[in-house]
């Protein structure tokens, strides 16, 4: 048992052949898989079950990734949010990590980083709560350092894909 | 106003291209993933699971499909990209009109698009293929918002004499009539010496296009 049976997540992508073999490959590491080819399907999906990640493509017809993004966030507050896509810029990398995003990878990003950007991503609702939890007992400020792992693993993960973005 | 501003034209081949590469990027995602996915299979193989020969044939059938999908969005964008060679030829409209529809196919609101040829006597017309293109280009984009990805456009060729051709897309949801034709649609057209002609119905719109346009011949000695 790798723990993933638990976790139920939520593929957003138009090209749905991208979608099936996707999901092909994470339903083998046993993944809860549910499928969405546009924005309304994944909102009628995460109105009728619960979700821990969602992996959202952002050019899609109809209502696109950022559009998806911000009814997803604002309904599932506790969602974690993983974009892939294939038009990967600076400009809608800030614009989805100011949105909240866990993380922004591109297509097609080796499995294994998917696989541990979904787990991560699960984890940080968890966070929040005992980050919360904390705050309260213990009001005083953090330096970068002392920040909590989510906050502080963002920026790492940032920092690391936007040096990858500058040696391209 | 007779010239068509030059960033118009180099948004236009930026936007082509853009789409272009996020369709080739979406045909490598898949081919990978599902290289990918014969790798999984082959080390779940090696740990004693079984390998059913049905998600291999699936796979290779897939990848084959992609090649395929890849060599056809090549051979568009090679034909776009040789639409600038020569300011102004005979242009084969049928032709002209695939590579159009083929083209804007990538986008992600693009609706269902059919050819209809009504008459067998379609014969070139003299014009630039990189304006005419263009001005398609810009019309099917037009039609798709108004028909909504669910949605059919339909063109439609014919010959109502023998000066001239006709090419008249149809939405099947109504056309927003103050819109069309826009800003940048009329100044195409009227580089190129086209005329849009009101459908009766409220779901399309037609272009006259003679064969043989004073006008264009002018605009090839200014060009």
């Amino acid at each position: 048992m790798s723990g993933n049976e638990k976790i139920r997540l939520l593929l957003v992508d138009d090209e749905v052949k991208f979608l099936q073999i996707m999901a092909s490959r994470l339903r083998l590491k046993s993944f809860q898989i549910t499928l969405a080819a546009n924005g309304q399907e994944a909102i009628d999906a995460a109105a009728k079950k619960s979700f821990d990640v969602a992996v959202i493509d952002l050019q899609m017809p109809g209502i696109d990734g950022i559009q998806l993004f911000k009814i997803l966030k604002e309904n599932h507050k506790d969602l974690g949010v993983i974009v892939l896509t294939g038009n990967a810029t600076m400009g809608t990398a800030i614009e989805c990590m100011k949105l909240g995003a866990f993380t922004f990878l591109e297509k097609s990003c080796d499995i294994e980083v998917l696989i541990t950007a979904i787990k991560d991503a699960c984890k940080l609702p968890l966070e929040k709560k005992s980050e919360t939890e904390g705050k309260e007992k213990q009001p005083q400020e953090k330096s970068l350092e002392q920040k909590p792992p989510s906050s502080l693993g963002k920026i790492k993960k940032w920092v690391k894909w936007a040096k990858t973005k500058k040696s391209e | 106003m007779n010239k068509i501003p030059q960033t118009e034209g180099l948004q236009f081949f930026g936007k082509v291209s853009a789409s272009i590469s996020h369709e080739l990027k979406n045909i490598l995602s898949i081919i990978s993933e599902t290289a990918g996915f014969l790798n999984d299979l082959t080390e779940l193989a090696k740990q004693g699971k079984e390998l059913k020969l049905s998600l291999i044939e699936n796979c290779s059938q897939s990848i084959v499909e992609e090649i395929q999908r890849g060599f056809a969005t090549i051979k568009q964008m090679n034909r776009f990209a040789h639409s600038v060679d020569s300011p102004m030829k005979d242009v084969d409209l049928v032709e002209i009109l695939e590579l159009m529809i083929g083209l804007t196919g990538f986008l992600s609101y693009a609706s269902r698009v059919r050819i209809e040829i009504q008459s067998k006597d379609i014969k070139p017309v003299f014009t630039s293929p990189f304006l005419f293109g263009h001005l398609i280009y810009q019309i099917l984009c037009f039609f798709y918002e108004s028909a909504g990805h669910d949605g059919n456009v339909s063109v439609v060729l014919s010959t109502p004499d023998d000066t001239s051709v006709r090419l008249t897309f149809k939405s099947s949801a109504p056309l927003p009539r103050d819109k069309f034709p826009n800003e940048k649609m009329e100044r195409l057209a009227q580089v190129l010496g086209l005329e849009f002609e009101q459908s009766p119905s409220d779901t399309g719109i037609s272009l006259g296009i003679p064969y043989i346009s004073d006008t264009t011949r002018k605009l090839l000695q200014g060009f």
